[in-house]
């Protein structure tokens, strides 16, 4: 047990953050207008050519054991297949869990604790040889180990005997928790009931790796593919990733992936502002480019969007994701819900989501989860503060609260120029409060020291900027990390910063975790946000909306509500 | 031309004879110089605003923290609505991009904190530097090698890296503009310590000094009469220099996020939000850099008008206006100059001679 829970979160605190860049990597704006149909995106979409990504953050540690991805990535779904994935769809749609290598999405069982796979007929490696359940077995082995570590907590929280297991390298043996009765079937044994199992078998943990062809720490500079494209080349530890196609991949076992282009090069390293130029540009090669990681600023979509030709090469995503106040109730005064509500009351959301980038980059929000049906999104606003606040209601409940002389509360926030917990975003605040008598104080903290210090329990602030954003597109790893009060983490990261521990609250996460029917459990998360909503241990701000541009030849955009970023794996250069 | 001559051997010698025909001699000599009188006017403009800010920005009705968010194109990334940035009678220089809040009003409070930190750090740079040099200059071998060596290593340390570095570890608590003043103050004193010191080593040998000292006075009393009186001309002259230099490592240090902070306006920070929005609206980039440009040009052609004003030797290297192009022709023409024209040094026979040739040229 020396890997403790503790580790396991900062894990799941990274998590996060990458999940967004994963989110980005996936990114598939809903086709939202009827612009990009009139484009060349709407082009019969053919075979060939080569696409290139151009991005800020390279592909690092491109392990299938190592990668912390929502719904399996965007770059490295292209090599990696898993035994469910996202379906490939706009909007919606996509947020579904579908069958990738597996049959189906999965046989719950014994409530929901032993989950059961079949895999698909037929399946092969880049070299020709078939794929079998042993091979995804030792796959999610590889991952307990200490050096290839970097994904996600779930499989060692979950899995019985995974907090205790040290990976196949010290342990031969492997965890007797994931049977293969034949090569074609497995089954994990969990240590509680978790319906939503199917979403986490997206993630590149659950792809196959051949025990042959295993290298350890330098399997990422040449994985085996299982996916349409094979690794060609690997600099800098993905820097440069050139991919091509995998001749043995078919697609009569992929329903999901369309793979069109022969090449895909990824190019990363640059500036954010230089890959927008050069899409906008589109010239020679970027012509057939896009971007995984690479959102337009508020300034770039200001001069965007007063071009018709560029504009049409904007593709719109949502992640699932909210950026919100978060109050920690011991430190005074915001242990008192009256000032908790009045802070709520006096927030201007127009003029916070105008800090974040505009009404076509930022969406008020009143809910936690964020405001997609996978969520189980509710519509409530416990404490109406209108489009641009309520300063007399706000002023009320702070005179009952035995503040009527006015109240100084100090923010804190991070100085990352994220358009998320950033300056702009606090001072924003800062002037919606001072109509309603708050005088705030500003602390803004370099980027990791706000992030170390909002996670530490000891150390955490009154009242800071956060933001969230989900593994998978449901309320579970949405609401549990962040309300379940056996998550509090006395010395470690916690991400319970409101310290709430309610027994229904807890008792209700519990038994949502049991269902097994995705859409029932979604209504319930729903439902659970509404309830802890009207204690004010946050204030939701916004959810972010990704604008992406891409090149003048990419045809076949494909934007789930997943990822909220375009699908790679749909697009076409030809 | 007598004066001049003493002036040559000591410079700054001037200033300290008791009376008023130093200082005269002083302002004839800016006024002589057109680009020094009109940068003057534009320093004074500038100081001026800063005072007024509160004034000014009531004429206009405005202030610099109100957000306006209906005068912003929201779907637009937050881009003001109207042509010019949403210039116009309500807000004179247009509204900042997603927020609205007026960009006059920032841009005149912003001068008080790029002057204000620059003239604070500028005094915290001279008398650390004053007190360094001379200690060095008067004291004991011993003390001349130490406060010289540790100037050396001061004027070594890189001043962004320092500055970053320093600004970064004191709690956000302590007021900003005031820390900023400090650390710029206190790490860039290297090079007026080092001036000093040599100045005062040169005064040192003069006859009154030595005379001074053989009347029996002591150290502190020679330092204050007979010392410091010579080092104001460079001293003042430095300082000249050192003011742009200073707003423009506020600006730099705020453009990093380490200077003051929002919604304090700095003309620093605007320029690192309106970084990004060069395209979309150039005005919010071109305010805070033309202000900071107009405010630093005129601070070193006055710094340089100053200059040759009390120190007319060391001829000026810009050559804007100071009528000192004639001079420069004439001189190159006679070829008497052996240094050239912009030979900075004191000593020497072609120095003796520019000065007049200054007077000569500017008068015109």
């Amino acid at each position: 047990m020396r890997r403790s829970s503790v580790t396991a979160r900062r894990l799941a605190a990274v998590s996060v953050s990458l999940a967004v860049a994963a989110g980005a990597v996936a990114c598939g704006p809903e086709d939202n207008d009827a612009r990009t149909a009139s484009g060349g995106a709407s082009a019969k979409p053919a075979k060939g050519g080569t696409l290139t990504v151009l991005n800020s953050d390279p592909q690092q540690d491109f392990d299938p054991a190592r990668l912390y991805t929502s719904g399996g990535g965007n770059v490295p779904s292209l090599v990696f297949r898993t035994l469910t994935t996202r379906n490939r769809e706009d909007g919606a749609k996509g947020a579904e869990v579908v069958p990738d290598l597996a049959t189906d999405t999965g046989r719950p069982s014994e409530n929901a604790t032993v989950w059961t796979y079949t895999l698909k007929e037929g399946l092969k490696y880049e070299d020709g040889s078939a794929i079998t359940s042993a091979d995804i077995k030792y796959g999610i082995e590889r991952s307990f180990a200490a050096e290839l570590s970097g994904g996600a907590p779930y499989l060692r929280d979950w899995l019985i005997g995974g907090a205790d297991y040290q990976g196949p390298y010290k342990d031969e043996k492997g965890l007797d928790s994931i049977g293969t009765p034949d090569e074609r079937t497995i089954v994990f044994r969990l240590n509680k009931p978790e319906g939503e199992f199917p979403y986490l078998a997206t993630q590149t943990q659950f792809a196959p790796v051949p025990k042959a062809k295993d290298t350890g720490t330098k399997y990422e500079e040449h994985p085996v593919s299982s996916g349409p494209y094979k690794v060609v080349s690997n600099e800098n530890d993905g820097e440069r990733l050139v991919l091509a196609r995998n001749t043995h991949w078919s697609a009569s076992t992929d329903a999901e992936r369309k793979a069109y282009p022969d090449r895909i090069d990824v190019r990363s390293g640059l500036d954010s502002s230089v890959i927008n130029q050069r899409l906008s540009s589109s010239q020679g090669a970027d012509a057939a480019a896009v971007t995984t990681d690479t959102n337009l600023g508020p300034a770039e979509l200001a001069k965007v969007s007063g071009d018709e030709e560029l504009a049409a090469r904007v593709g719109t995503g949502h992640f699932g994701y909210t950026n919100y106040i978060a109050f920690n109730p011991k430190v005074k005064p915001f242990d008192d819900p009256k000032v908790r509500q009045a802070i709520s009351y006096a927030v201007d959301r127009s003029s916070v989501v105008n800090a974040a980038g505009g009404s076509s980059l930022a969406e008020a929000a009143t809910t936690y989860l964020p405001n997609q049906k996978s969520f189980g999104h509710t519509p409530y606003d416990h404490f109406p503060a209108g489009r641009s606040g309520n300063p007399a209601k706000a002023g009320e409940l702070l005179k009952e609260a035995g503040h009527a002389n006015g109240l100084t509360v100090t923010l804190t926030h991070s100085n990352a120029k994220d358009f998320e917990t950033s300056p702009e975003i606090a001072t924003a605040i800062q002037d919606a409060l001072k109509k309603a008598g708050i005088t705030v104080k500003l602390q803004g903290l370099e980027d990791n020291d706000y992030k170390d210090r909002i996670h530490d329990a000891k150390t955490e602030p009154g009242f800071f900027l956060a933001h969230w954003g989900a593994d998978w597109p449901s309320g579970g790893p949405f609401l549990a990390p962040i309300f379940d009060g056996r998550q509090i983490v006395e010395d470690g990261a916690n991400f319970n910063t409101g310290f709430l521990d309610d027994k229904s609250v807890n008792a209700e996460i519990d038994a949502i975790n049991k269902l097994t029917d995705l859409d029932e459990a979604a209504t319930r998360w729903g439902a659970l946000d509404k309830k802890i909503g009207e204690r004010a241990l946050t204030v939701p701000l916004f959810h972010p909306v990704y604008k992406r541009l891409y090149g003048k030849d990419v045809k076949n955009i494909v934007i789930s509500d997943w990822t909220g970023v375009l699908d790679i794996s749909q697009v076409a250069v030809k | 031309m007598s004066d001049v001559l003493i002036a040559s051997r000591a410079p700054g010698a001037d200033l300290s004879v008791p009376g008023a025909s130093g200082a005269r001699q002083f302002w004839r000599r800016l006024r002589a110089q057109r680009a020094a009188l009109v940068a003057a006017g534009a320093v004074a403009a500038l100081v001026l605003v800063a005072l007024a800010a509160p004034l000014l920005t009531a004429v206009e009705g405005q202030d610099p923290t109100t957000y306006h968010p209906d005068l912003v194109d929201s779907a637009r990334g937050g881009v003001p609505v109207g042509p010019f940035g949403g210039a116009g009678g309500e807000h004179w220089l247009g509204v900042e991009p997603q927020t609205g809040r007026d960009l006059f009003a920032r841009l005149v409070y912003g001068a008080r904190v790029s002057l204000g930190v620059a003239l604070a750090a500028t005094v915290v740079q001279i008398v650390i530097g004053v007190a360094v040099g001379v200690a060095a200059a008067l004291g004991t071998h011993w003390a001349d090698q130490l406060l010289s060596r540790f100037t050396d290593v001061i004027v070594a340390m890189p001043l962004m890296i320092m500055s970053l570095a320093l600004l970064a570890i004191v709690p956000s608590s302590f007021p900003r503009p005031v820390l900023v003043a400090l650390v710029i103050g206190l790490i860039a004193w290297g090079n007026i310590a080092k001036i000093v010191r040599a100045q005062t080593l040169t005064l040192k040998g003069l006859d009154h000094v030595a005379a001074a000292r053989l009347s029996g006075w002591g150290g502190w009393r020679i330092a204050r009469r007979e010392l410091l009186p010579g080092l104001a001309a460079p001293v003042i002259t430095y300082a000249a220099i050192l003011v742009p230099q200073n707003i423009t490592v506020e600006a730099a240090l705020s453009f990093l996020g380490v200077g003051v902070k929002p919604p304090t306006p700095s003309w620093g920070q605007m320029l690192t939000a309106a970084d990004v929005w060069y395209q979309a609206a150039p005005q919010y980039l071109l305010l805070p850099a033309g202000a900071l440009f107009v405010t630093v040009l005129a601070l070193t052609v006055l710094g340089d008008g100053v200059r040759t004003a009390l120190d007319p030797r060391a001829a000026s290297r810009l050559r804007v206006g100071t009528g000192r192009r004639r001079e420069a022709a004439s001189e190159g023409s006679g070829g008497t100059d052996p240094e050239g024209p912009g030979g900075a040094e004191p000593e020497g026979p072609g120095g003796a001679e520019r000065p007049g040739g200054a007077e000569r040229g500017g008068a015109v």
